[in-house]
């Protein structure tokens, strides 16, 4: 891997890299977006995250962005990280960082839990630049959401327009699943 | 309210929004272009502003920043129009998706 030579590039990788730990991003998502070394990103890890980076190999498949709740959130994330991209001219980690920050401020301010971590969420900006993810629009509501590609627009109706018929039974706290739970009883009245 | 009242509302409230997008731009302006949906070019110049040009600017019967959604869908879902307040999770959550996805008014 070739070394940076510029202290003042270093100084901003590294700055990267501690934003990055701070949010949460495993190890393989700094040495991918880093040029410093496994060494010194595993040492910085430890400083700013007071513990070892978390061990195993990355989530590779799509299929969890296509799960219902996960869905909804992959698609304001990338919704974010569009915008972001449509308006400013921005490293593509940049552009990451800052609408994960946008994403779990938004997560924050709704009570939500937010489902998609800083390394899914670097994996999907991946997938779609990769061609195995794309946003489609909802035939009904118009928004932009996750899907596979050559989903057939016409048809295309978004998990949130017309949310699956057992949505948020589970009981984790700050899912949707109180919200989706109680549309349910008042819809039988 | 008297129109003098109405007057110093609207500068109140032209002098927090001037304010507030300042330091939004001013603390990361590509977030900020997001947060106030403006272009980069307004961003630029709310960024240079002094204070005394902000007074200046506040100052007159007219409102400067406008409603950011302005059809029935976005603002449905905002407001949980016909539906239990129990849905508003994600109502509010299917509004910012599609308020996210407006990158085109900004530009």
């Amino acid at each position: 891997m070739a070394r940076s030579k510029s202290i003042l590039t270093e100084a901003r990788q590294i700055e990267r890299a501690v934003t990055l730990i701070h949010l949460g991003a495993r190890l393989q998502v700094l040495e991918s977006e880093t040029d410093l070394s496994y060494e010194r990103l595993l040492r910085l890890y430890k400083e700013v995250a007071g513990r070892s980076p978390s061990k195993g190999q990355l989530p590779f498949s799509t299929d969890w962005f296509m799960t219902w709740q996960p869905n909804i959130h992959s698609s304001l994330f990338l919704n974010t990280h569009e915008y972001l991209n449509k308006v400013a001219a921005l490293d593509e980690i940049d552009a990451v960082i800052k609408a994960y920050q946008l994403y779990a401020e938004q997560m924050k301010a709704q009570g939500l839990e937010p489902l998609l971590s800083v390394t899914r969420a670097w994996r999907l900006v991946k997938f779609v630049d990769n061609g195995m993810l794309t946003m489609t629009p909802c035939s009904r509501c118009g928004g932009h959401f996750v899907t596979h590609p050559h989903e057939i627009a016409r048809h295309y109706v978004c998990g949130l327009c017309h949310p699956p018929a057992r949505a948020g039974k589970g009981k984790l706290a700050g899912s949707l699943g109180a919200a989706a739970r109680d549309i349910g009883t008042v819809s039988t009245h | 309210m008297t129109p003098d009242q109405i007057l110093a509302e609207i500068r109140e409230a032209n002098l927090s929004y001037l304010m507030l997008a300042q330091s939004l731009v001013r603390q990361d302006k590509e977030q900020a272009l997001f947060r106030l949906g403006v272009s980069e070019e307004t961003a630029d110049l709310i960024g240079m502003l002094t204070s005394a040009q902000m007074m200046k600017i506040a100052t007159g019967n007219q409102l400067l920043c406008r409603l950011r959604m302005d059809d029935d869908v976005v603002w449905n879902l905002l407001t949980s129009h016909g539906k239990g307040a129990a849905n508003d999770g994600m109502s509010r959550l299917h509004a910012s998706i599609l308020m996210a996805g407006r990158h085109h008014e900004a530009a």
